[in-house]
């Protein structure tokens, strides 16, 4: 990442943080996620909010954010002047949620350059500071936003009492406000059948199992993301233990079927499957962008596996990115109708994976 | 130091006392063993109910808990109907004004009805409303201390228990 480029509009190819592919445990965890509702006193909440009130909020919040230094340097991004389109690309990269995308308040996002720290305004509550740390770094995560959440409170008059922690518009999110989640890539769950118990076991437990996109959304490419549920009652600390021993233990049970699938005769049909979607990413004309994802995960796990050489994790994060109907048209520079996005879709992964035209 | 009056080899531990009438008309000393085999070796220390200290206390703990809302919030013009139906608060106000209905609902969610974890810092004046996390703290050390007759002790706390009903710093 070029420090360069502070200050510029993010180049499409950068994979923010939350696609770096570093971190411990990146094999299977993508990215951990730091999410915290926090309200403003004397403002109805965002859903509630008149007009001419969201305005003020969201005149208010953003003066504040500007006014230096805050621990990370953020630009706050207007969401009223930006298209379907941009943000659509904002929601791929997870700096905005799909509600804040479809949201007619006037609302916004403060971005760090790095894309590790996305301050949504005016969305569900009337700030959701998210923070982004690769693979699995709950502490770390956690650390960077209590820092920053420690200057948003010296700026803002943030909503709390004693008795209910930070007060928020769903009582869901009551109390820390704090959602923790850990992106984990699960194909050989997946592929061995066990994914149905071990989201049944995280659930027990009160974890939350969603798709790549949070409520609501599929789980893609064998991506899947977990989270507490309970936010009340649990302190900071509890929370994030509740979730590195959940994440842990799936990650170990990831690891042994990942194995079982590479020993004896399933070894063979692990490796056909992994190289027809190679062989699929290589040669298809046309690809719709959950077959590329499911491509692409199956040439993931053969990279991680070691079942494949000569392809880079980067690449196909960049590919994982670029397939996705935002990104692909911003690539193009043109909106396309579903059909020819799945041509240019084939056409862009063989170039980004490096294969013959 | 006495022995057990039915093996007579223990050290008796446990006093079983005839009453008639109110008054102790006899008793029996005997080991912890005999007075199982009796079928009163689990006698536990007579635990405190809330209503006994309430008793105690002439009375002292009033309603605290409003009756069902029927207001709309203030902050926001939430009414009830809303809150039930929409299962989603207005305005920070509205934890006040549906108080009693949130709480179940919390626990629902949560199976949990109080925070825990970090707040945004030390509250500068004294909350002007009974702060139920110090009430119930002082509730319990009044229970203790009249549990272990520390009388005096129990005298201060209820003072103090009753300025923090009343929102007063103490």
């Amino acid at each position: 990442m070029s420090k360069g480029r502070r200050g510029d509009k993010p180049p499409e190819f950068r994979p923010g943080t939350w696609l770096l592919g570093t971190g411990p445990d990146n094999d299977i965890a993508i990215c951990t996620r730091v999410r915290l509702a926090r309200n403003l006193q004397g403002f109805a909440f965002a859903p509630c909010l008149q007009e001419a009130e969201s305005t003020k909020l969201y005149e208010f919040v953003t003066s504040r954010l500007k006014q230096a230094p805050l621990p990370d340097k953020l630009a706050v991004v207007d969401l009223a002047p930006v298209d379907e389109l941009e943000r659509s690309v904002l929601v791929e990269r997870h700096l905005i949620s799909r509600e804040l995308a479809a949201s007619k308040r006037p609302s916004g996002v403060a971005v760090d350059p790095e894309e590790s720290v996305a301050v949504m305004i005016n969305e569900e509550d009337h700030l959701r500071v998210q923070v982004f740390a690769p693979g699995l770094q709950p502490e770390a995560a956690w650390r960077h936003a209590e820092r920053l959440d420690d200057a948003l409170i010296q700026r803002l008059p943030i909503a709390w009492s004693e008795e209910f922690g930070f007060l928020t518009s769903c009582p869901t999110n009551t109390g820390t406000g704090l959602r923790l989640s850990v992106m984990l890539h699960l194909p050989g769950l997946v592929w061995s059948e066990e994914i149905d118990k071990a989201t049944n076991t995280a659930q027990k437990i009160h974890l939350a199992v969603r798709g790549l996109y949070g409520e609501g959304s599929r789980a893609l490419g064998d991506f899947y993301q977990v989270s507490n549920q309970v936010t009340l009652g649990r302190d900071e600390v509890t929370i994030q233990n509740d979730v590195l021993l959940a994440v842990g233990r799936l990650v170990q049970w990831e690891r042994e079927v990942r194995g079982a699938l590479l020993r004896g005769s399933a070894r063979v049909r692990t490796m056909d499957r992994v190289h027809r979607a190679l062989g699929t990413l290589e040669r298809a004309q046309i690809l719709t962008s959950e077959e590329a994802l499911g491509c692409l995960s199956a040439v993931r796990f053969g990279i991680e596996s070691e079942l494949l050489d000569g392809f880079e994790i980067a690449a196909v994060n960049r590919a994982l990115l670029l397939s996705q109907p935002g990104h692909l048209q911003k690539h193009t520079r043109e909106l396309l109708r579903p059909e020819e996005r799945d041509q240019r879709r084939a056409q862009l992964l063989r170039e980004v994976l490096g294969c013959a035209p | 130091m006495q022995y057990c009056t039915a093996c007579q080899t223990a050290i008796a531990t446990v006093v079983i006392m005839d009453l008639t009438n109110g008054s102790v008309t006899g008793s029996q000393h005997v080991c912890q063993a005999c007075a199982d085999q009796l079928g009163v070796g689990n006698v536990k220390p007579a635990k405190f109910s809330p209503e006994m200290l309430e008793d105690l206390l002439g009375g002292m703990k009033q309603a605290r808990r409003p009756a069902r809302t029927t207001e709309a919030c203030p902050g926001c013009g939430l009414t009830p109907a809303d809150f039930r139906q929409k299962g989603r608060l207005g305005c920070p106000r509205c934890y006040e004004t549906f108080r009693t209905e949130l709480i179940p609902l919390l626990q629902r969610i949560h199976e949990a009805q109080q925070h825990s974890g970090r707040l945004p810092g030390v509250v500068a004046a004294p909350p002007a409303v009974p702060d139920e996390r110090s009430l119930s703290d002082v509730r319990k050390r009044l229970e203790d201390a009249v549990r272990g007759e520390r009388y005096e002790e129990a005298a201060r706390l209820r003072d103090e228990l009753r300025k923090l009903e009343r929102g007063q710093p103490t």
